[in-house]
């Protein structure tokens, strides 16, 4: 199956739309609440499997020329291994009044990883992400650096690292161990804090 | 802290801190691995101690000055990054580039591949302890960095890429430099194969150790010669051809465990077919032009500059404005030395980048990392660690 006809497909059962911005491949734009079934249709359906998720880009258009609708928007970028050469795109625009976008991290194990980049760059929440942390920046950053309205120039006074002992703790539960003493490094404490460093 | 495990039995883990500044970490990964003696029973990591916000300042210069950021993606093999992002570009504007410039690129696209998995293997090795191969792996190497001195005018950062073309022709005698070159590329794999294969100590570092199976690895998105170590055929060189690459004779290496070694052998075994591509390319080297003449994409030539009205306004234009790209939004990636590098740009049109995100190879790959230590020993985590060969610079961007 091609590309176009995969798209024609997604029209019929998840009303999806053709994303005219992009002229160079198939790019589908489709309603958060029918993400998860066009993902897992793409994934395991007869059409075509798609079994690589290859990217999670978060899109501020903000300052986009003559732009209408929401103003944030997540696209995913779909390649399949059995069908080489295949690719396609799926966009679901987020309004700013409702920053929400059902997690697709059960589906593909990297979009774990990608849905918390997205998160801290854009501050896109994804509903039912077992993880939602910040990826790239700082712990204590405040702010979404990759929106349109942050300032490149903009500093901040960041001075702890990440402790990962609670995340450590959810891991080793995940693996189906029992934590019942925890390690005393565990609670944050307030000498670890320079002075005017921002703590949540 | 103390657990109960799967049984009920009580164990007592110690949380072991390792990075961000660890030599095997190669500067700037952490992971918190909680400990039962020597075993690893779970392990998380955090990565953007390297973020420079690469997405955000590329929003600020023109489409040609991301081209000089794109090189700190993965320092090893600069110039695949470098033609990479300008292949994306290239698609949106819908030109084609000349023959020469064709070849050109696929010439340094093959033999930073053969830098990048040199000093992979070379550093996965130091970190077991050897140090001889990594001075095999590093004497040719050095020749090609020399080649980049020469044809670039720089060793590690080279952005010798051009929307449209190449900063500059190739050099009197480039083409006995890289056949003299490749000899010592193929003498280092020798000795190398003649190191590793055999190695009591290195097998038993190595084999068995970090295994991901197919399935798993492809859930994960991983690309390039770790997936194809877990036996995936899958190279974008192959399934979506650029630059004439399905001319060329060569063969996809895949392994078939899936593990540490086989990560490591199959990038040697790469070595080998670039080797054969190259070979190959340096017989199409024909004489022609390297930039395509289109002053709304690739800036007119100085001559042309001094001589030229069209030409003056046409480096004005380029230099204080920057190029057009059409309006628009794709997906592009690219076959790099660790696997598919993507870049997804959105255009408004102007002379701006409107949003570059880049898909590093890396990232998918270290976001499995604690599914490949846990169980095994803390020693195994940096022969694994360094078989995956994760470059900081396009994990954390």
């Amino acid at each position: 199956m091609t590309a176009e006809e995969i798209f024609s497909c997604l029209e019929e059962k998840f009303g999806a739309k053709r994303e005219t911005l992009d002229k160079w491949s198939v790019t589908a734009v489709l309603s958060a609440t029918y993400l998860r079934n066009a993902v897992e249709f793409l994934r395991d359906g007869d059409a075509a499997k798609f079994e690589m998720l290859v990217d999670i880009a978060g899109i501020d258009y903000l300052t986009y020329p003559n732009h209408e609708g929401p103003r944030f928007a997540v696209a995913y970028a779909l390649k399949s291994i059995s069908n080489p050469g295949l690719r396609i795109r799926l966009k679901v625009l987020v309004g700013e009044d409702n920053l929400k976008v059902p997690t697709i991290s059960d589906l593909y194990a990297n979009a774990n990883w990608y849905e918390r980049e997205v998160y801290d760059q854009f501050g896109i929440v994804f509903d039912g992400h077992p993880d939602l942390r910040r990826l790239l920046n700082h712990v204590e950053f405040v702010g979404h650096p990759l929106r349109k309205d942050y300032p490149a120039q903009k500093r901040q006074w960041l001075s702890t690292n990440d402790y990962l002992l609670p995340e450590l703790e959810k891991r080793l539960q995940d693996l189906g161990y029992r934590v019942i003493q925890r390690s005393k490094e565990v609670e944050t404490n307030d000498n670890e804090f320079l002075e005017g460093s921002i703590k949540e | 802290m103390i657990v109960l495990d799967k049984n009920g039995d009580k164990l007592n883990l110690m949380p072991l801190n390792v990075g961000p500044s660890h030599p095997a970490t190669h500067g700037c990964l952490r992971f918190l691995a909680a400990m039962d003696g020597e075993t690893i029973v779970a392990s998380v990591e955090e990565i953007g101690y390297l973020h420079r916000g690469f997405e955000k300042m590329v929003e600020r210069g023109t489409w040609q000055q991301v081209v000089p950021y794109t090189d700190r993606l993965n320092y090893c093999s600069a110039i695949m990054n470098n033609i990479a992002y300008c292949r994306a570009v290239e698609n949106m504007f819908g030109v084609e580039i000349t023959e020469r410039c064709k070849v050109l690129r696929v010439i340094v696209n093959e033999l930073s591949r053969i830098n990048d998995h040199f000093v992979c293997v070379a550093a996965a090795f130091q970190d077991l302890g050897g140090t001889t191969p990594f001075m095999y792996a590093f004497n040719p190497r050095e020749e090609i960095m020399c080649i980049w001195e020469k044809l670039t005018g720089a060793r590690l950062t080279n952005s010798y890429a051009r929307i449209g073309g190449l900063y500059r022709d190739s050099y009197d005698g480039f083409e006995n430099d890289v056949l003299a070159a490749l000899g010592s590329v193929e003498k280092a794999l020798k000795d190398l194969h003649a190191c590793l294969d055999r190695n009591r100590i290195f097998l038993d570092r190595t084999v068995g150790i970090g295994k991901i199976s197919a399935e798993r690895a492809i859930s994960y998105g991983w690309t390039g010669p770790c997936l194809r170590a877990s036996g995936v055929a899958s190279d974008l060189r192959k399934d979506e051809p650029y630059y004439d690459y399905e001319t060329y004779d060569w063969e996809v290496v895949v392994g078939t465990q899936g593990d540490c070694n086989d990560r490591l052998q199959v990038r040697l075994a790469e070595i080998e077919e670039s080797v054969k591509i190259v070979r190959q390319a340096l017989k199409r080297l024909t004489p022609g032009p390297v930039d395509i003449v289109d002053p709304r994409i690739r800036v007119p030539a100085h001559k042309l500059a001094y001589q030229d009205m069209e030409g003056l306004i046409g480096r004005f234009k380029s230099v204080y404005e920057g190029i057009r790209v059409p309006e628009g939004e794709y997906y592009c990636g690219s076959e790099c030395a660790n696997g598919e590098l993507g870049f997804t740009i959105v255009s408004d049109g102007s002379g701006h980048p409107y949003r570059i995100k880049v898909r590093p190879p890396c990232l998918t790959q270290f976001a499995a990392f604690h599914e490949l230590v846990e169980g095994g020993q803390l020693a195994d985590s940096m022969a694994v660690l360094s078989g995956l060969n994760i470059i900081a610079g396009e994990l954390d961007r």
